[in-house]
């Protein structure tokens, strides 16, 4: 029979959930790692025991990524893949895998869902090839790229070093490019000078960045700035890109658009769980109120990676290990001094990679007038809720989401807000006249993903299922 | 584009059989390898949809597999023989020629 108590569960496979799971085994812990994928790696290192996608990675990331996940199977972790967690009662942990639901329970839990692109809603942003840009690296890294050609090209909009990343990636797939359309805000980016010296204490980083951007450039891809009111045409696919910028208005033929306007935090889950959260003025995002070995506002659920505030692969995999050593102390199989004595090393890497943090987090920042769509754009796409319904909701005197949400249904499909979730605030905020943080977060609720009834009614084998077999 | 010999399956989309990578979701083999341009069609409006994000987060990825409707094809592997199909949008009464008792006029 499976085991159903452990001393630490972790949430998420990506390289903070691997470290924080290694860290805590290395502590002597009992460990479980639940996992939605089919393979560990999360996003960063997707598929990084597959050849697909390590043609992809640059050296030192195929390394890291590689290290990590063969210290992480060799470490007597309690893996469980394919299963989807949906409810965080207390100690408890319940989750799908493979069509059955089970409930374990641990002293400790550490989230690790990481981050995920903030979706931008704009007119035609539902119509098929009309992609996240996070989506298309995941099509790359499993050779599985659409066709294309050079009357239906891809055109990448957007904000943010994972569109750099992408174009570089695509580049040497040799997918044909046709258009970088930029929405960053020049402002903004005088705002990140200042941070400029501190990040210079990363060169590795900066350089890595500089070397994606001259590849970019010395391409020719068209990079045009100041894009504004972008949107998407098309007969049941996306066929041609509209935009503006200070000159006029724009079009492209496209088979593809791919946006991307920065990572924010996975939150559904400390959301639901009422942690404490906080909302950055700069990246225009709640996170999880956390220190820097991730403990939250409430003792036994601490919170590690992208999820806690977004910062990359290399600071997740320093927070994790932070997440997993500090889960051991708490729990007293290590004094606070071996506590100390482990997490040095990595606390002051993590405080080196800080430096870099405050450059990008301004220079990638937002521009907040890429919420300001027209009345007809789909910000509810499981709903079809258009940004019209929320300005009406909010003349109509409704200011917080959660109200909005009950009037308009915005948020009630089945992706549970995690899609228009941000928009609908930004919307709100705008119409009312209020800050962003003052709309509050759309309140989640468990399940934190759809689940059939006879899971639930059959957990860990109970219920519903025995009275039929006795 | 990229052909480094690896591994395949065949997966049947629509009727038709096509050949795919090992180990890849069903969505990005669907996107990557078959013909279909769009995965379901949206039950309010019938607007045609595909994946946005192929993370698990947008729902838009959503394919009959294996006989099971509304399956998020994002987050599961293709396996040899797997039949998918594309989902029409549902019947709505009163539309379409169907009467309010949902039998066809």
């Amino acid at each position: 029979m499976n085991i159903t108590n452990f001393d630490c569960i972790v949430i998420g496979a990506g390289p903070a959930g691997l470290a924080a799971a290694c860290a805590a085994r290395d502590c002597g812990l009992e460990v479980a790692l639940l996992d939605e994928q089919a393979a560990p790696g999360g996003q960063l290192f997707r598929n990084v025991e597959s050849p697909l996608a390590q043609r992809l990675l640059d050296e030192k990331d195929r390394r890291t990524g590689l290290d990590l996940v063969a210290r992480f199977r060799a470490g007597g972790t309690d893996y469980r893949p394919h299963s989807t967690v949906w409810a965080i009662d207390g100690t408890a942990v319940s989750y799908s895998r493979n069509g059955v639901s089970e409930r374990i329970t641990a002293s400790h839990i550490i989230l690790a869902p990481g981050g995920m692109e903030r979706p931008v809603p704009f007119p035609g942003w539902t119509l098929p090839g009309v992609m996240g840009a996070g989506g298309m690296d995941i099509l790359l890294r499993s050779d599985c790229l659409p066709r294309l050609s050079r009357q239906e090209p891809v055109v990448l909009c957007g904000n943010g070093p994972l569109l750099l990343l992408l174009a570089c990636h695509l580049l040497d797939a040799g997918a044909p490019v046709a258009a970088w359309l930029d929405t960053g805000d020049t402002l903004r980016r005088l705002a990140a000078l200042p941070h400029m010296p501190a990040a210079l204490g990363d060169r590795a980083y900066l350089a890595k960045g500089l070397r994606m951007a001259r590849r970019v450039l010395s391409s020719g891809m068209p990079i045009i700035r100041n894009v504004r009111s972008l949107r998407a045409e098309g007969d049941g696919h996306v066929e041609q890109v509209r935009y503006t910028t200070s000159k006029g208005e724009y079009r492209l033929p496209a088979g593809m658009l791919l946006r991307h306007e920065g990572i924010i935090p996975r939150t559904h889950i400390p959301n639901a769980l009422g942690l404490a959260m906080t909302w950055d003025e700069v990246q225009r995002c709640w996170h999880p109120t956390t220190d820097i070995r991730g403990r939250t506002s409430c003792e036994h659920i601490s919170i590690a990676g992208d999820s806690a505030y977004v910062h990359g692969g290399d600071a997740s995999l320093l927070k994790g290990t932070l997440a997993g050593i500090d889960a051991a102390r708490r729990l007293h199989v290590i004094s606070e001094a071996e506590a100390d004595h482990r997490s040095a090393g990595t606390l002051r890497e993590l405080r080196r990679l800080e430096w870099a943090r405050g450059f990008l987090r301004h220079i990638f920042a937002p521009h907040p007038d890429i919420f300001a769509v027209p009345d007809e754009t789909i910000i509810c796409r499981c709903e079809n809720v258009s940004a019209g319904d929320i300005r009406a909701a909010v003349r109509e005197g409704f200011t917080n989401v959660n109200e909005i949400k009950r009037f308009t249904r915005c948020g009630m499909g089945p992706c549970q807000g995690r899609m228009c979730g941000p928009a609908l605030a930004e919307l709100a905020a705008q119409a009312s006249g209020l800050p962003p943080r003052q709309v509050d977060m759309l309140h989640v609720r468990m399940p934190f993903r759809p689940v059939p009834l006879n899971e639930y009614c059959t957990l860990n084998g109970l219920g519903y299922e025995e009275n039929h077999t006795a | 584009m990229s052909n480094t010999p690896g591994k395949t399956v065949h997966i049947i989309v629509n009727g038709t059989s096509v050949e795919v990578p090992e180990g890849v979701s069903v969505a990005a083999a669907v996107l990557g390898h078959s013909h279909e341009r769009h995965f379901y069609e949206h039950s309010l409006d019938g607007s045609k949809r595909a994946p946005w994000c192929l993370m698990g987060v947008c729902f838009e990825c959503m394919l009959e597999i294996d006989g099971r409707p509304n399956v998020q094809s994002c987050m599961v592997q293709v396996a040899e023989g797997m039949v998918v199909n594309t989902q029409k949008r549902p019947a709505v009464p009163g539309e379409n020629g169907l009467s309010d008792q949902g039998d066809r006029a």
